[in-house]
């Protein structure tokens, strides 16, 4: 009986060392391939910033330069937006922003859902206020970082 | 908003107090009963669903005759869009003159490039249309482009001739 319960053991190994191989052959290609996926992932064309509380976002280096070219002790903040499919429905936006007299800029990025706007250091920037904001224009905002321009 | 086809030739102001709705008074000459008359406009959003790369809308819409309470016309108007992609119904019941009929249309879009913020946008947009008073359907090939807040649009059909629209949002 203990040999039988031995040769079994013995199968038992072999089957599972030979799964573990066969499965180590799947899977490492494929990691491999992530691997070299993450590698590619170059951050040529966006950036991850990480805003003052703390969140990481993802807006377009480009655009996010220039939009900060020449700002300086201010606060940005980078507001993700719903529903922003359209150039003339997201130009509201843009307006209802620039009555307040602590906004210096705005900018929209359409492809990434993304708004920018420039405020001045003292402002108090909350995610209640954008979102109203946003929704007065008929757009739905998701997410606020603010960024510190120094 | 300008707007000028076989049936009309229109200029409506609008006014938005918030994303639900707007008030406007619409002129207009009605070319088929060559007549020129107002009306006072309301249209009324009723529902909206934001998604990350998407919109839709519903609209009620309806407009009353200032002069003529019984010319009126009542709707919905509705869109689903992306950025590539545009699709739109609207549907009319109308009241001129003691003569009651439906007007509905659909369209359906795509935009040739993505433009950015700013740039001029275009779309190509196949319109189709039909009123219960013909009974006839017609389609033919639209055009609009928008840059900043300035929006323009055409067709043409053989049978429609020209249809134009203006926009300007202050």
């Amino acid at each position: 009986m203990s040999g039988i319960y031995i040769l079994c053991i013995g199968f038992k190994e072999v089957f599972v060392r030979k799964l573990f191989t066969i499965g180590l052959s799947v899977i490492a290609p494929i990691m491999s391939l992530y691997a070299e996926v993450e590698e590619e992932h170059d951050h040529l064309n966006h950036i991850h910033k990480e805003s003052i509380d703390g969140d990481k976002f993802d807006v377009d280096t480009r655009r996010f330069n220039e939009f900060i070219n020449g700002l300086s002790d201010m606060k940005v903040a980078v507001v993700s937006v719903n529903g922003m499919v359209c150039d003339f429905c997201a130009r509201g936006i843009e307006k209802t922003f620039k009555r307040n007299s602590e906004v210096f800029k705005v900018d929209v990025d359409l492809g990434r859902g993304k708004v920018l706007i420039a405020f001045s250091q003292g402002t108090i920037i909350d995610f209640e206020y954008i979102s109203r904001k946003i929704l007065e224009n008929g757009q739905t905002a998701t997410k606020l970082a603010v960024l510190e321009i120094r | 908003m300008g707007f000028s086809n076989h049936l009309k030739e229109s200029i409506y102001y609008h006014y938005s107090p918030s994303h639900k709705y707007s008030v406007g008074v619409e002129s207009l000459k009605n070319k088929y009963y060559r007549t020129n008359l107002s009306y006072l406009r309301l249209t009324y959003l009723l529902k909206r669903i934001n998604t990350k790369d998407s919109q839709v809308n519903v609209y009620f819409q309806s407009g009353i005759r200032f002069d003529k309470f019984h010319d009126n016309f009542f709707g919905l108007r509705g869109d689903w869009e992306t950025r590539r992609w545009y699709v739109d119904f609207n549907y009319k019941e109308l009241e001129t003159n003691n003569l009651t009929y439906t007007h509905q249309d659909y369209q359906v879009g795509f935009a040739p490039y993505l433009g950015e913020y700013g740039d001029l946008h275009t779309w190509v947009m196949l319109k189709t249309r039909t009123n219960s008073l013909t009974k006839k359907w017609s389609a033919y090939p639209v055009i609009k482009f928008f840059k900043g807040n300035l929006l323009f649009e055409s067709g043409y059909s053989r049978d429609n001739e020209w249809d134009i629209h203006l926009m300007y949002r202050f």
